[in-house]
């Protein structure tokens, strides 16, 4: 590790940067800018616009991050409950062997809209269709298969003495799950919950196709709706955007610890 | 999908008692009851594969032989007819091709540029948690605002890429990136390399960190260094990590909807039409299943072809 190379590194971690920022910094301009300086070309407004900030706090936004919110986090806890039992039984007994571990991750490949029209006919059958509800469970469902590969990761760290140790001291396979596997795994828990809700939050095929009305639209469907209308107003769909990433990159910023990890233990395990 | 399911469910009434395996009585009936435990433990997450991989796709094979409408699934069996009038029609073929290619130059853009950054953060004395966070943003950017995003950049009046053009002296017409037949694409593929590749320098950098410090020590005491440190030790200690990574990107690229969807619906033309794209045309607009039915499974295959030498490239690397 020379001096040159170290400064090869420092120039293409300040390039990385730039090419990182730069466009969300002229989304942040452009939230700023009244219509006539959009098309103008400029890089920053002369003065800033708040209004369009205020518009876009006004539209169907808020009640659009609560919406996502609810089916963010509501399906991330659902995908751990259903997902968490899997892999440990898969990770520690090889419960359904080899089959289902090469295959968990199929339906992972192609693009979920392949499965709206399946989706939506089960969610009509079960009169779930346009409601908060069948998208969080829809949500809860589509993760499971990601999540249960990310925590084989966490499990296989985990030594196994520990719940050898459990059962040997008559704890069932239920008991052993509950009061040793889940507080030892608290971390690839969070980890793997926050990067779900993250997926959740900003999904958009399936939300804009088995949801219509603003009591069940999520944000990246109040966006698209935006960019729709018959006049485009910039201004107030660039505010509408950063508001809409707050809490995704809060998340990030409070949680990038967790987040990393869990993105990792998929990849390295 | 469907062999793991039925083992998964069918057999968990039946106890598995296995001959020949003795003890004490008391300990091998808790084993059984453990491992029906273990049964019950996978089955909501076997259900969810039938709902959301099984289902579908027994759906999706079944309207592909169909004459289905959105309306009328499954009218009446026309057997290949529908693949024969998919594999006939020019739209169906180009946007397979077009996938393919914009996958895998979209994936190794996204590779090389993650791999860059994630061996400049790994030498680099500034790589501070701010630093990595900032990194990490386009890829938990929601995709609806990442094509917005570039769609404003992209815009003819006034966007950013027009206004750094006219910086560097360029004084024709603006340039409209997204409506020229032959750059849209590129246009997408741009937001969609900036959107995932730090992923892959996420995945990248901490193979890094997780490299066994001793042998890089070791070569550097042998004189490695420099450049030759970097391509006879790092890299083919990271190799598999980046193979997984261009796997998972490939896969990615494949599924591009909400970028076409928002910056190009497709257009102009059909040069930005990708199979997702036209899966949704056909199902959700022409409320012809049967079309898109076919086209999925034809999708299937082409993704299927494409990553099978990857998926057996990655696991000759990490079992190296």
């Amino acid at each position: 590790m020379t001096k040159r190379s170290s400064r090869l590194a420092n120039l293409t971690v300040g390039a990385a940067l730039v090419l990182t920022l730069v466009p969300l910094m002229y989304l942040l301009s452009v939230s700023f800018m009244k219509q006539g300086e959009i098309s103008s070309g400029i890089l920053w407004p002369s003065s800033p616009e708040w209004n369009n900030w205020v518009d876009a706090a006004a539209s169907r936004l808020p009640r659009g991050i609560l919406n996502s919110v609810i089916a963010s986090l509501g399906g991330a806890v659902l995908t751990l409950v259903i997902a968490l039992p899997a892999a440990w039984a898969m990770v520690r007994y090889r419960t359904g062997g080899k089959t289902l571990a090469n295959t968990i991750l199929s339906p992972w490949l192609l693009p979920p809209i392949v499965a709206v029209v399946p989706l939506f006919a089960l969610l009509r059958v079960l009169e779930l269709n346009n409601t908060l509800t069948g998208l969080t469970i829809v949500y809860a469902l589509a993760n499971t298969a990601v999540a249960v590969w990310l925590l084989e990761g966490f499990v296989k760290k985990l030594p196994v003495e520990l719940d050898e140790a459990a059962q040997l001291d008559g704890a069932g396979a239920f008991r052993v799950l509950v009061s040793v596997v889940v507080p030892l795994l608290t971390p690839g828990l969070v980890a793997v919950g926050v990067i779900v809700a993250v997926l959740n939050y900003n999904e958009f095929v399936l939300a804009t196709f088995l949801t219509q009305g603003p009591e069940s639209q999520t944000v990246p469907v109040v966006l698209s709706l935006m960019l729709g209308e018959r006049i485009q107003d910039f201004g107030k769909i660039a505010a509408a955007s950063l508001i809409g990433v707050i809490p995704v990159f809060a998340a990030a910023v409070f949680l990038q610890r967790w987040l990393v990890a869990g993105l990792v233990s998929g990849s390295v395990k | 999908m469907a062999l793991s399911t039925s083992e998964g469910t069918s057999t968990r009434g039946r106890l598995p008692t296995p001959p020949g395996t003795g003890g004490p009585a008391p300990r091998q009936q808790r084993r059984t009851r453990d491992s029906t435990a273990h049964r019950l433990f996978i089955a909501p997450s076997i259900l969810s594969l039938v709902v959301l991989g099984l289902y579908p796709l027994i759906f999706i094979v079944l309207t592909a032989l169909s004459e289905s409408s959105l309306g009328r699934p499954f009218q009446e069996w026309v057997g290949t007819a529908n693949f024969e009038a998919a594999l006939g029609d020019e739209d169906v073929v180009a946007s397979l091709v077009r996938n393919t290619i914009y996958a895998l130059l979209v994936s190794a853009a996204s590779v090389v540029l993650g791999v860059a950054t994630a061996v400049a953060l790994f030498r680099s004395a500034r790589s501070g948690a701010l630093i990595r966070t900032l990194l990490l943003l386009p890829m938990i950017t929601p995709p609806v605002v990442v094509g917005i995003l570039w769609k404003l950049i992209f815009n003819p009046s006034g966007g950013l890429f027009n206004t750094v053009l006219t910086f560097f002296g360029y004084s024709g017409d603006p340039v409209s990136v997204l409506a020229s037949p032959t750059f849209a694409l590129v246009g997408v593929a741009i937001a969609d390399v900036w959107e995932w590749s730090p992923l892959i320098a996420l995945l990248v950098f901490a193979a890094l960190l997780g490299q066994d410090p001793e042998v890089t020590e070791a070569a550097a005491l042998d004189g490695a260094g420099g450049f030759r440190l970097f391509t006879q030790i790092t890299l083919p200690a990271v190799a598999g990590t980046i193979a997984a990574a261009f796997l998972i990107r490939i896969v990615l690229a494949f599924k591009v909807f909400d970028l076409v969807y928002i910056m190009t619906a497709g257009g102009p033309g059909q040069s930005t039409t990708v199979p997702a794209y036209l899966i949704y045309q056909a199902a959700l607009q022409q409320f012809d299943l049967g079309r898109a039915g076919t086209i999925t499974v034809l999708l299937a295959i082409v993704v299927t072809v494409v990553t099978l030498p990857i998926v057996a490239l990655t696991r000759r690397l990490h079992n190296d």
